[in-house]
């Protein structure tokens, strides 16, 4: 059986797909291609990242060759996504001490708020690093 | 009457092969300050974890006399290491109000009351500014005036000196011990812990190496260093 814990991340991804169907049936013309695309599109990416061995690949590309300057690029967006995932996770988990019962009193403000706490969180620290890696001279 | 926090052989590892807690015993009592000190990797924010029940180890974790779950965290007060993860709401007597909300205060109760917090933190005249307008001291108050305001029985302090200095940490020792709340407090700045807490216990790889009585503790210089914090 699949689990909750697998299931949960997937409910966002529907629901997209779910209000793109929503607003081609209101323009008038419901084309069920574009939201199973990106459905299909998702899938794609989560099984290339589960399955293949980006680590050890990434490692093997040595500096100099044609291939660092992908590496590189794949190397930082890893480290983005941790980031990304490091902030949603403690200031979500701050807000769940903060407000512990769901749906009542300030739960979507504090949702709300929460989520763009994180965008600027985010952006912040992505300057940090950028700023960092500039100075390394390999954000040319 | 129950401890308000009773751990006991607890054991947790974030990899079955790598345990980072061994073995954990500790109870904190109502209205007693307990310090949890260990230098940098000792499992101190782990165990913490543990107790508020995010994460699952071997052993038993009691918070209030029963299995930590979300709704015991409605009678504790959280201060994370870095207090801008908790203050994210428009102004920081949002923050020190939102608790309340949601335990069901009406909203002009729950901003008196806030405003109160924040009162007793001396944060009253930025009440009505964002987090990251504030300093870094004013932030960990902040911080603290949110846990407080819902009134906790319980307040835990993940490392709450952390990138203080030395004026702002003694603040935030004197208000802690004059709020008389029950508190477990991770942290290596054995001078704060001296100040604020009653009991210590030394933790070093995982294991808790002694726990007593903070004068006692801190006069073991050689479990101290064993702690990796002297």
């Amino acid at each position: 059986m699949i689990s909750r814990r697998i299931l949960a991340p997937a409910v966002p991804l529907l629901a997209f797909a779910l209000s793109l169907l929503a607003l081609e049936a209101w323009s008038g013309r419901p084309d069920w291609g574009l939201p199973l695309r990106t459905l299909a599109a998702a899938a794609s990416l989560v099984l290339a990242a589960r399955l293949v061995p980006w680590t050890a690949l990434l490692r093997r590309v040595r500096p100099g060759s044609r291939l660092f300057p992908a590496a590189l690029y794949l190397w930082m967006l890893r480290h983005f996504t941790r980031i990304l995932l490091q902030e949603s996770r403690r200031v979500l988990l701050a807000r769940r001490f903060a407000a512990p019962r769901t749906l009542r009193a300030g739960c979507f403000r504090s949702l709300a708020c929460a989520v763009s706490a994180i965008v600027i969180r985010v952006l912040l620290r992505a300057e940090r690093f950028y700023a960092a890696q500039m100075l390394r001279e390999i954000g040319r | 009457m129950n401890p308000l926090v009773e751990v006991s052989g607890l054991a947790y590892g974030y990899r079955r092969e790598q345990p980072v807690l061994r073995d954990v015993s500790l109870r904190l009592e109502a209205g007693e300050r307990l310090g949890i000190a260990g230098g940098n990797g000792a499992g101190k924010t782990t165990l913490l974890w543990c107790v508020l029940g995010l994460h699952r180890g071997r052993g038993s974790v009691r918070l209030f006399g029963e299995p930590a779950t979300r709704k015991s965290w409605r009678r504790i007060g959280v201060v994370f290491q870095n207090p801008e993860d908790q203050l994210f709401m428009p102004s920081i007597l949002d923050d020190a109000a939102l608790p309340l909300l949601n335990r069901g205060v009406s909203p002009d109760e729950a901003r008196a009351r806030a405003r109160r917090a924040l009162h007793a933190m001396g944060l009253e005249h930025v009440a009505g500014r964002p987090a990251h307008e504030l300093s870094l001291g004013q932030r960990k108050r902040a911080a603290l005036a949110a846990a407080l305001a819902p009134s906790p029985e319980l307040l835990v302090l993940d490392e709450p000196t952390a990138e203080l200095d030395r004026p702002s940490a003694r603040r935030l020792a004197d208000l802690l011990r004059g709020i008389g709340t029950a508190c477990l407090i991770a942290s290596h700045d054995l001078d704060f812990l001296e100040r604020v807490v009653h009991r210590l216990a030394l933790l070093a790889d995982g294991r808790i190496l002694a726990c007593g009585p903070v004068g006692e503790m801190l006069a073991e210089r050689e479990l101290l260093a064993r702690a990796g914090i002297v």
